[in-house]
């Protein structure tokens, strides 16, 4: 048999799509991708994306490092985990320090979700921590008519010591997913919460969204001594009740995956280079280049680094973004050659991000 | 945290916003779907205030 058409088959009528290939809900689950750099150090409130692409970090109590880790569980073909390490101390369960996980509605419809269909979920993950105790993952569902969240415990048994959690979620037959490109649906792994996140306790079930059904008041907790710590790595959400073995992706599809979201351009001599003959200062040099990929939304732009200029005017071009390419315009200063480009190793950096 | 937003004009129509947020400079497309953009509209509707020096071009 044809291969295009075994594998025809097997995408085709009778299977369902994410039960093969791309059954993975969540991007990056191995952590193996780290456009950002692999280590933010001084972490305080500025809470964002760190290290691995697509986690969100939220650190409102002491101070973190947040890092691509090379400490794995053995013997499961993971190179990489996330990583959050407390260098000062603050007061643990005082305030939030949560890792989220932010999806698209557009890509969740086949879960059937507002309908008597509802799939369930499961979600695995490997984790490991120096504080044993209760720990929680919650779910919300950001649809515009009515937020929804569902919340379960788990629990750390073993110091130091590499667990897998498993938790199996209902589907949620009253409330759908946004059909769109926005942030429609987040998970929230908590590991210190104030009580606004914990005083009417663990959900179990999809209810209507309720920021104080994320956990119960025994959380764990941490954020309290330089010795906390929490590796997270493997994580995979799926429909269905069991959870399957972790979905390894090549690295070129991680990637790309995660360049929907962000994407770097240069960090070469001479990126982006522009160059023209210029007959006077009212003329504009322009560069245009595409996105390595379409992206969710228009991306912001930053530099990291400098530009170089010759006979420009001003110190930086004006840009115009959308989700699949970005101009560039930079005036020239007097008749005769002018160009730019980006300094050394420097980089620009296109935010798309949920 | 966002510090200052500034409208960026082009041949004197509205394009986009620069932004500083965390001590970076970002420009941040008018793309209602762009999460700095949001930010931008909460700090706006929080009492920020946006420079604007026109177009003028």
């Amino acid at each position: 048999m044809a291969i295009t058409k075994l594998i025809a088959d097997s995408l085709g009528a009778g299977a369902t799509p994410n039960q093969s290939a791309f059954k993975n809900i969540i991007i990056n689950g191995d952590m193996s991708i780290a456009q950002r750099g692999t280590s933010a150090t001084g972490v305080t409130t500025s809470d964002g994306y760190y290290a691995c692409d697509r986690w969100y970090s939220q650190t409102d109590i002491g101070t973190w490092t947040i890092s691509q880790s090379t400490d794995v569980p053995t013997g499961q073909g993971f190179v990489n985990s996330f990583k959050l390490d407390c260098t000062s101390a603050g007061t643990s369960n005082a305030d939030e320090v949560m890792i989220r996980s932010r999806h698209e509605g557009q890509n969740l419809q086949y879960l059937k979700y507002g309908t008597a269909s509802a799939e369930s979920l499961t979600l695995s993950f490997w984790i490991k921590s120096n504080k044993t105790g209760n720990y929680y993952v919650a779910l919300g569902n950001f649809n515009t008519t009515q937020n929804r969240v569902v919340s379960f415990g788990y629990s750390i048994d073993s110091a130091n010591t590499w667990e897998k959690k498993t938790i199996t979620i209902p589907g949620d037959t009253s409330q759908g997913f946004d059909n769109s490109n926005v942030e429609n649906f987040t998970l929230f792994w908590l590991f210190s919460a104030a009580g606004a996140f914990t005083d009417g306790g663990v959900s179990n079930t999809w209810i209507n969204y309720a920021a104080n059904r994320f956990a119960n008041s025994d959380l764990a907790g941490l954020g309290g001594s330089t010795a906390d710590e929490v590796y997270l790595t493997g994580v995979q959400l799926e429909a269905g009740t069991t959870a399957s073995d972790f979905e390894f992706l090549p690295h070129d599809v991680n990637l790309q995956r995660c360049q929907r979201y962000y994407q770097i351009l240069g960090g070469t001599a001479l990126s982006f280079y522009q160059e023209q003959y210029i007959s006077g200062s009212s003329i504009y040099i322009t560069g245009n280049a595409r996105h390595i990929v379409n992206m969710r939304s228009s991306p912001s732009v930053s530099l990291t680094g400098s530009w170089v200029a010759v006979n420009m005017t001003g110190s930086s071009p004006t840009f115009t973004i959308n989700d699949n390419n970005f101009t560039t315009y930079w005036q020239g200063g007097s008749a005769g050659r002018a160009l730019y480009h980006l300094d050394g190793s420097s980089t620009l950096n296109f935010n798309g991000e949920l | 945290m966002i510090t200052e937003v500034e409208k960026i004009y082009f041949n004197d129509n509205f394009i986009s916003y620069k932004m500083i947020k965390n001590n970076t400079t970002f420009q941040v497309p008018l793309d209602e779907a762009n999460t700095d953009y949001q930010a931008i509209q909460e700090w706006i509707a929080d009492g920020g205030t946006v420079i604007d020096n026109g177009g003028g071009e």
